[in-house]
């Protein structure tokens, strides 16, 4: 009865989630604690171990949610629409994760909490995106045609992402000097080891949200046919002459 | 079945239907003079600072009177289940878009060329040069807001909240239509050489290109099962 | 060939089980009425049959076209007459007709639309506004639509209601018409009584299942 994915799902997802604490854990001990300090920016580079490896890993989400949008207009199957509603909430706490890191790397190194920065802005575009997406489910009842409006949303805001990407930077190009910017941290041997570290153990630590989201989803809705199936039963015994 | 005479049909019967009562039209321009009203008083401007802002009020005021139509678009095929008689037509799916988003396209534009004199009058603007160069940029911008708006029009129109939904949804995907708009009138009204601000008008091209694409062929999930 | 040939349908509403594995035929020049109490289901039947609903399970074909993946082929030789006129206010009777059929690929003369409206009875308010016109007089629009149309199949949900006596009686002539040029006619409806007056076959949807019933078990009240 149960699908054979969640099935194995419910298998491998520890795996996940174990490799995703490991490389967080580590990365997070040798960029925090054993790194050196950057030598222009100090201390505070190591928030970048954290902001980076974040704002990745929602990129990474949202092409899931693209991905899976197209996937189920297509095929239509309801365990990709779980997959896809799993992954634009994680998608949004990412989003708004490295929003927050990044402002707090900002004030100290530029004096301001916020920035028009291309990347900025688009992450913020991109975490209203998600918002409607996620309004959107709530807001209709039919589960089936929700799935078809949110794969919709997703897919139109997938495309124009890039877009959006390319005018805020054309736009800053005109209106701010490029003294500020986000690609101010110099890649060095050091820094190198923990960042992909904690790269790596977000992109774990998001398939393993994502895998146990999904098996709740679907569990849910498996929960909600069978009560509906036991209503109809009962409904059919009544009813029948 | 018929397509290009399924888009005449569609564009016939909203605007007959417009003309008629001519309610969006009126409530479009109603609400777009309060919102310019609001905006001179709480900009107290001179020519410079004018200058610089404008555009961007004038953009502000389009979109969110263009909502108000795009909104109705959908809505007015509720009354009677008329939806209904759409989705089970045998016409096709792409071309009823494409006939909803000439009509929404020719409203706005409509809706824009009449208030543009307002902005004149009120800000004291100096267009005559500029006069062709401003309908090109407001018939791109504008077709890029409907191309889109069409289809979260119809997405929304079945749903709880669907004012609410409308705007929440569009703006965000209409960002590179609106920074696109604003910069390419801002640099026609201070009178830049075209070169300046061609980018903004290839940008809106392009989107205007990719999604009247991408939502024409979205547009047949929304009206199916 | 088979008008409407339904295998194992199912529908579910959000997992609740509307009614599964139902299975009938009808044939052209029939005219099927479903009876059943409120809630069975009979408009979601129809509704799939429409084409404007995805059954859950299940297929069903009509006029040999896959109901699910032919949709646009269906649509082109059905016509549904609901609860909704499917009228635009601001149009005038003429005009709604000539959108309708514009959108079917059809251009009727205006002689022709004169005469439909003629047939049902509102030919004297053929540019009236349809803002002004009574429901009765909505669904005999409706109706001057189908003689235009000449659809094969015609489903109607509850075409009974809000129908005086003259308008029954318009009803049941156009559903004879209907018949009378091997087209079919699907509905559902409570009036056992209009209904039986035309009805050439019959079932009742009760519990999730169909009983389909025979002319003469139509005829008689035992069954209801």
């Amino acid at each position: 009865m149960i699908n054979r994915i969640i099935r194995q799902i419910q298998r491998y997802k520890g795996w996940f989630g174990g490799a995703a604490a490991i490389c967080i854990f580590l990365g997070l001990y040798i960029g925090l604690l054993a790194s050196p300090p950057d030598y222009y920016q100090g201390e505070l580079v190591r928030i970048m171990y954290v902001h980076v490896p974040l704002a990745h890993t929602s990129t990474l989400a949202y092409s899931v949610l693209f991905f899976g949008s197209i996937w189920y207009l297509w095929k239509r199957d309801p365990l990709v629409d779980n997959m896809c509603q799993a992954s634009a909430s994680i998608c949004a706490l990412f989003t708004s994760l490295a929003l927050i890191t990044g402002s707090i790397w900002a004030k100290p190194t530029w004096n301001t909490w916020w920035t028009w920065d291309p990347r900025l802005v688009s992450f913020t575009v991109l975490l209203l995106i998600l918002g409607g997406y996620i309004m959107l489910r709530r807001l209709v009842d039919d589960r089936v045609q929700g799935g078809r409006y949110a794969a919709i949303l997703a897919i139109v805001g997938g495309i124009d992402l890039p877009i959006i990407k390319f005018s805020v930077e054309w736009w800053r190009t005109l209106h701010q000097p490029m003294s500020f910017s986000t690609r101010g941290v110099s890649i060095s041997e050091d820094i190198l080891v923990p960042l992909t570290l904690m790269s790596i153990g977000c992109w774990l630590l998001f398939a393993y949200m994502v895998m146990v989201r999904t098996q709740i989803l679907y569990l849910t809705d498996l929960l909600h046919a069978k009560k509906g199936r036991f209503l109809s039963q009962t409904h059919f015994s009544q009813t029948t002459p | 079945m018929p397509f290009f005479k399924t888009i005449r049909w569609i564009v016939w019967k909203d605007l007959i239907s417009e003309w008629r009562t001519r309610e969006t039209m009126s409530s479009m321009l109603f609400f777009a003079l309060i919102v310019i009203l609001v905006f001179s008083f709480s900009f107290s401007m001179d020519q410079d600072a004018a200058r610089q802002l404008i555009a961007g009020i004038i953009w502000v005021a389009f979109t969110f009177t263009g909502i108000i139509g795009l909104g109705k678009s959908f809505t007015s095929e509720l009354q009677n289940d008329c939806l209904e008689s759409l989705q089970m037509s045998p016409a096709p799916k792409g071309a009823i878009y494409l006939g909803k988003v000439a009509a929404n396209f020719l409203f706005m534009l409509s809706v824009e060329i009449l208030l543009f004199p307002l902005f004149v009058l009120f800000f004291n603007l100096d267009v005559i040069e500029a006069v062709g160069t401003l309908l090109i940029i407001f018939f791109l911008a504008t077709l890029g807001l409907s191309a889109v708006g069409t289809l979260f029009s119809a997405l929304t129109v079945q749903i709880r909240a669907r004012e609410v939904m409308l705007p929440v949804l569009l703006l965000p995907l209409a960002v590179p239509v609106m920074i696109a708009a604003v910069e390419a009138t801002r640099g026609a009204l201070s009178g830049d050489p075209f070169s300046f601000y061609s980018q903004w008008i290839q940008l809106l091209t392009i989107f205007d290109i990719i999604f009247t694409v991408v939502s024409f062929w979205l547009f047949e999930f929304i009206l199916d099962s | 060939m088979i008008a409407i040939q339904v295998s194992n349908l199912s529908k579910a509403y959000g997992f609740y089980r509307i009614f599964e594995d139902l299975s009938f035929d009808i044939y052209p020049g029939e005219c099927f009425a479903l009876f059943g109490p409120n809630g069975a289901g009979k408009t979601t039947l129809l509704r799939i049959l429409s084409t404007l609903q995805a059954p859950s399970h299940g297929q069903f074909t009509i006029f040999g076209q896959n109901g699910v993946s032919q949709k646009e082929a269906v649509r082109e030789i059905i016509m549904l007459i609901a609860h909704g006129s499917h009228l635009y206010d601001e149009l005038s009777a003429t005009e709604n007709l000539q959108f309708a059929l514009g959108l079917r690929g059809q251009s009727p003369a205006p002689s022709q639309i004169k005469r439909a409206l003629d047939r049902t009875g509102i030919g004297p308010f053929a540019d009236l506004k349809i803002r002004q016109f009574s429901a009765g007089m909505k669904k005999r629009l409706d109706f001057a639509k189908t003689i235009l149309a000449q659809p094969q199949l015609l489903l109607l949900d509850e075409p009974y209601n809000a129908l005086d006596h003259a308008g029954v009686v318009i009803t049941n002539q156009l559903i004879q018409e209907t018949l009378n040029r091997a087209g079919t006619v699907f509905m559902t409806t409570h009036d056992r009584d209009k209904a039986t007056q035309i009805a050439t076959r019959g079932g009742i949807l009760k519990g999730g299942h169909l009983q389909l019933l025979s002319p003469e078990q139509l005829a008689t009240d035992a069954v209801f």
